[in-house]
């Protein structure tokens, strides 16, 4: 097993590599460059810059180069642990991120906790009530929350939520705690915020998820070993959950792995509606104004992180199934 | 049945499955008795319900399917108990179940849950019925894989998936026998192995069966296990009981068309490669439109017109032991 891991740890370190190389082409993809949406910005504001200033703004800033001159650069950074300067706002990319990325892992780690509490045991209720009156209630819900785009459930949450309480259910904290230093009170007063992104982020994935619980289970359930477990006299609460609910959850662990960056791209519109501080926004903000060190680096730590998520669904795989963990 | 020496004795069992398609009566008023340490076979062609019959008496029929009538009678060292009366998941069911009936399935490959170990899985039925400590539970687990000739260190911390289908077998028979239950039930032990492995498998139940003394049903399609294993034998056919014999009568006097047709389309040994080999005309009718009648009417060489369309024949007896459900013996 742990050389499972450590093989796979290697195994990382060029995937990454192709990562980061393919996101920095499809950056640099479209014509122009970061002083090119600068300049026209300004033109728009009615003010100008000379040629001059800006071939020698593009020259300090080493846009003027070829563009694996510029990958080699960035990655030699990255690799020290420096991620460049964003051109847009003039600090560190590290700076940037050091502020916004917990905020992203914590909605993110929120949002797929949201999905398993509520995924797992609906899946399981649906499974073993088959078209029982809850099992199409489920159903129905579940068929909605993954029709519903997450920005548009965001602007209604929102606006229920004003009308019910008269407050702008925006941001992660309240007006009195948002630059007060760390608490209990302010712990539990980002709790009160975190359940709406959460859920709003979550719903699509727990819609998907429960319907994958379903399927899986019911699959289980009709197997040989699932009668030889009753027959031995065990209840059916042991037939059920020591047997196949333990292998109906392969599939659902091994979508940790995808699960993580769908919350990613799910997270964006709704982090925008809803005013949270994540990566999200910085990085749409990036990507049209050409910011190609920010928009770069964002890619990266999400690779980085999709890369790590599906390690530990494969460790938790082969934690849960002897199968697996006979084959590696 | 209280003056008689039999362990189980089912009456007039019925046992229909419900769909949108329609009710299929899969055991359709089904009769027989067994006695300690006897060994009955029951045969038919595959869908003639004998895997239900096992299944209505530990009560472990899909969720669609229900006991419409008839008793089960298991008589304990206390009392007689009618199955059919208890409910399908209650603490009683669950006490006689793996306790005092354990059932043999046919799909070694699949009996077993992959994810656990094969000790855990044994262990686990004798901790739940015996209320021993772990460390009692896992010798015992390991006397049982010995007893079945499995090398037993190695079997009881194996996963299945890294058995051979015998080897599963042969652990599905040490679980069935975890907890020495007055009968046993192989539903078609043998079907889903090779036949060497086969005769194994069918020694291993023999042996096992006359050191326990205990009783023994044995389901299969298999004539040639039946005149190994049985003491007697019940003959199916689109969920009835149409006759009833000991083995070596079956055998030497059948009765039945039905039973006739089926000796007759296995091949004999010592009558060389080019023997006719006599199949039963026609095939089984869809379940959900029985024939009228006695359901082997359309397929029956000796039917007689008016009757056998018209009259369901009841049992009738050859002799003290021999029953048939044919006209022909009115």
């Amino acid at each position: 097993m742990l050389r499972f891991i450590l093989h796979r740890i290697l195994w990382m370190i060029p995937t990454l590599l192709f990562i980061s190389i393919l996101s920095f082409i499809i950056i640099e993809a479209p014509p122009g460059d970061f002083m090119t949406t600068y300049v026209s910005r300004l033109r728009e504001q009615g003010e100008d810059m000379g040629q001059v200033t800006i071939d020698g703004l593009r020259a300090r800033y080493g846009l003027d180069q070829p563009i694996y001159v510029k990958y080699f650069k960035w990655i030699r950074g990255v690799v020290q642990g420096d991620f460049g300067q964003s051109l847009e706002w003039q600090r560190p990319v590290a700076d940037l991120l050091r502020a916004r990325l917990p905020w992203s892992i914590l909605i993110s780690l929120s949002s797929l906790l949201f999905v398993y509490l509520i995924a797992i045991p609906i899946g399981v209720y649906s499974a073993t009530h088959l078209y029982s009156k809850l099992d199409y209630f489920f159903n129905l819900v579940g068929f909605i929350g993954l029709a519903i785009p997450n920005f548009l459930f965001a602007l209604i949450m929102l606006w229920f939520i004003f009308q019910r309480t008269g407050n702008a259910a925006i941001g992660l904290f309240s007006r009195e705690f948002l630059m007060a230093p760390w608490s209990f009170a302010r712990v539990i007063d980002l709790f009160k915020h975190l359940w709406l992104p959460a859920l709003v982020i979550g719903t699509a994935g727990t819609a998907g998820m429960i319907r994958i619980m379903r399927a899986n289970l019911l699959d289980e359930l009709s197997k040989a070993y699932v009668m030889v477990a009753r027959a031995k006299g065990l209840s059916e609460r042991k037939v059920l959950y020591k047997y196949p609910f333990r292998i109906a959850l392969n599939p659902v662990v091994s979508t940790i792995g995808w699960t993580l960056p769908a919350l990613f791209s799910g997270e964006v519109l709704v982090s925008i509606v809803l005013g949270i501080p994540t990566i999200a926004p910085i990085f749409l903000g990036s990507l049209m104004g050409q910011d190609m060190f920010l928009a770069g680096s964002i890619v990266f730590i999400m690779a980085t992180l999709t890369v790590i998520g599906t390690l530990i669904s494969d460790i938790l795989l082969g934690w849960l199934d002897p199968r697996i963990r006979e084959s590696i | 049945m209280e003056n008689d020496k039999s362990l189980l004795k089912v009456e007039d069992l019925k046992t229909y499955f419900y769909s949108k398609e329609g009710t299929v009566k899969a055991v359709d008023g089904v009769n027989f008795s067994i006695n300690r340490g006897e060994t009955l076979g029951i045969a038919g062609e595959s869908g003639c319900g004998k895997s239900v019959t096992a299944q209505s008496i530990l009560r472990l029929t899909p969720k669609n399917g229900r006991i419409e009538n008839g008793r089960i009678l298991l008589r304990t060292d206390e009392k007689t108990v009618d199955l059919v009366s208890l409910k399908a998941s209650g603490d009683e069911i669950r006490k006689i179940r793996g306790k005092k009936i354990s059932i043999i399935f046919q799909e070694p490959m699949t009996s077993f849950s992959m994810v656990h170990t094969i000790g855990s899985q044994i262990i686990e039925v004798i901790r739940l019925h015996q209320g021993c400590t772990r460390k009692e539970a896992r010798d015992r687990t390991l006397e049982l894989l010995n007893m079945v000739g499995l090398s037993a260190e190695q079997a009881i911390d194996a996963y299945p998936f890294s058995l051979s289908g015998g080897m599963r077998q042969r652990a599905m028979i040490a679980m069935s026998l975890s907890c020495m239950p007055s009968l046993l039930i192989a539903d078609e032990p043998t079907t889903a192995v090779d036949v060497t492995i086969q005769a194994q498998v069918l020694k291993l139940l023999r042996r096992i069966q006359k050191e326990k003394q205990m009783a023994l049903i044995m389901i299969t399609h298999d004539l040639a296990v039946l005149s190994e294993l049985c003491d007697k034998v019940m003959i199916m056919y689109l969920g009835k009981d149409v006759e009833h014999a000991p083995t070596k009568e079956l055998f030497s006097n059948p009765k039945h068309p039905y039973t006739k047709g089926l000796l007759n389309s296995v091949p004999k040994l010592h009558q060389g490669p080019r023997q006719k080999i006599e199949a039963i005309k026609g095939t089984v009718p869809s379940p959900y439109a029985l024939p009228t009648g006695c359901s082997f009417h359309p397929r029956c060489p000796d039917f007689i017109p008016g009757l056998c369309d018209k009259e369901i024949p009841k049992l009738f007896d050859v002799d003290e032991n021999h029953k048939v459900s044919c006209f022909l013996y009115q």
